[in-house]
């Protein structure tokens, strides 16, 4: 038995190696002759900037959706009704429509009219921002869903103990709610910032220089194919797998039983 | 302890958990609910421990009528401990940060200070050799004495326990019943409900009969379980001792 699975793992792999490898040479051989690696190098600059807006982008906009999550966790759970159904209302409309119309939408029709001129005149770029806060909305609302299962799944017996030791509505949630809460969704979160990296990538349709945008850029001025693509999938991957290790190591050091 | 409960009534749903229900004790240590499940037992105590606000109805314990508003409550419950069934220990936490925290976070003790009076307290029920362990890695029966640990650690008004015992096995019963009974001999005022009637008898100052949210019974262990006058208690007596 041991044996014949090692076979067939063994057999499994060479021909994953195969197709694999076919896929790539021949990919390769097509564009072979096109590919100039030197081109790529001559961007590096432009490259690098957008590469480093897109770090600072997910940044911002990771530390926004905490804010925004947290923010429509606890409107869900308010004990007035007319908080509750319009934090409801907003998530559901939010989490229904694409992150690509809010981006065109929001910026152009609601914030720039407002406050392009006045973040302009103090020497802020307003697409940057404007795009964060859009990015941060967004992914806020997932976590917040996110959060409020994690909450939700802490069983009452939990809530009533820290009631009985005498801990305030904030106590309660600081010290026994949140900390055990967090554990639980913590590969649903992980999953969430991996996707706001990857989707920090829209913002270059309101022309915010980040990554993507400029590798775009790059490509249809030096007609580059390979050379520009691998780059950008590699940068992005160096973005998120950071993320998912931290993920999965927390994970691991906050296993508890329950 | 004195304790002075008239016409609660609380409504959950269509269920009336407490319907006009009126209770007066003029000293007891230990005041024992007894009762068929359903009957009210918990919601009462709940009400007693501040968790829950009657909808009609006043409880004065000592002299102090119990406040509505949830600052009032919060303030009486720091005041006092309260024990549920099972799963009062926070699972992140360890046996003695179970206790610690708070200590430090609601009564406002400095860690070290707090660190020496969860030490007393799991000394004092001989649980310093879980101390460090998380709540999972205990019996149900450590679980619930280190709880208790918890509730006293502040020396309470009054404990509260609701049905202590009901989610252990018959050794791990014994030892937090006993537990219970060292806590009343030194002097501690308790009021909680079970179903372990060997012990409501042996322990109890008065005991209350609880059925359909309201009081059928009260009287001292000697009086409810040697002669019973009321129907419903007598039949709830015969039933739950004939094995």
């Amino acid at each position: 038995m041991h044996r014949r699975h090692l076979l067939a793992n063994g057999i499994i792999a060479i021909l994953l190696v195969v197709v694999f490898g076919g896929l790539c040479t021949t990919v390769f051989a097509l564009l072979g002759a096109q590919t100039d690696w030197s081109k790529a190098w001559e961007y590096r600059e432009t490259l690098w900037r957008g590469w480093l807006m897109t770090l600072g982008i997910s940044i911002a906009a990771l530390i926004g959706s905490i804010f925004c999550g947290l923010l429509f966790m606890l409107g869900q759970r308010s004990p007035w009704v007319v908080v509750r159904w319009t934090c409801r209302a907003f998530l559901e409309f939010v989490r229904d429509t694409p992150l690509l119309v809010h981006l065109l939408f929001g910026y152009f029709v609601i914030f720039a009219p407002l406050m392009a001129r006045p973040l302009g005149e103090h020497g802020f770029d307003d697409k940057l921002i404007i795009g964060i806060l859009l990015l941060s909305v967004f992914e806020g609302a997932y976590l917040g869903e996110i959060l409020r299962g994690g909450v939700d799944s802490i069983p009452r017996t939990q809530w009533e103990s820290a009631r009985a030791v005498g801990f305030s509505r904030v106590q309660v949630y600081r010290y026994v709610i949140f900390p055990q809460a967090l554990r639980r969704v913590l590969p649903a979160m992980a999953g969430l910032f991996v996707s706001l990296i990857k989707d920090s990538s829209l913002l270059n349709v309101i022309g915010v220089a980040e990554y993507f945008y400029n590798t775009k850029n790059f490509i249809s001025r030096s007609y580059a194919g390979l050379e520009g693509y691998v780059p950008l999938a590699v940068g992005y991957l160096l973005l998120t797998l950071p993320v998912a290790w931290l993920a999965h190591w927390l994970e691991t050091r906050f296993r508890h039983e329950t | 302890m004195k304790l002075e409960v008239t016409g609660l009534i609380k409504c959950y749903g269509k269920t009336r958990a407490a319907d006009g229900l009126s209770l007066f004790v003029e000293a007891a240590r230990v005041l024992v609910l007894i009762g068929p499940s359903g009957g009210g037992k918990s919601t009462l105590l709940r009400m007693l421990g501040g968790l829950e606000v009657p909808d009609e109805g006043s409880v004065v314990i000592n002299g102090r009528r119990l406040g509505v508003d949830e600052q009032a409550l919060q303030a009486y419950r720091r005041r006092n401990g309260f024990l549920f069934q099972q799963f009062n220990l926070f699972p992140h936490l360890t046996a003695r940060r179970n206790i610690e925290l708070p200590l430090e976070k609601v009564h406002g003790h400095p860690p070290a200070e707090a660190t020496e009076m969860a030490t007393q307290a799991l000394a004092r029920f001989s649980l310093l050799d879980h101390a460090d362990k998380l709540p999972a890695q205990l019996s149900g029966g450590q679980q619930q004495r280190v709880g208790i640990a918890r509730a006293v650690a502040r020396k309470p008004e009054v404990l509260f326990l609701d049905e202590p015992t009901s989610a252990l096995d018959p050794e791990m019963t014994a030892e937090v019943l006993e537990l219970i009974q060292e806590l009343a001999e030194a002097g501690q005022d308790i009021i909680l409900s079970t179903h372990e009637m060997g012990f409501a008898r042996a322990v109890a100052d008065q005991v209350a009969f609880v059925a359909g949210g309201k009081i059928e019974e009260m009287g001292p262990p000697a009086d409810l379980f040697g002669a019973s006058r009321s129907p419903l208690c007598q039949r709830f007596l015969s039933r739950v001792m004939r094995y």
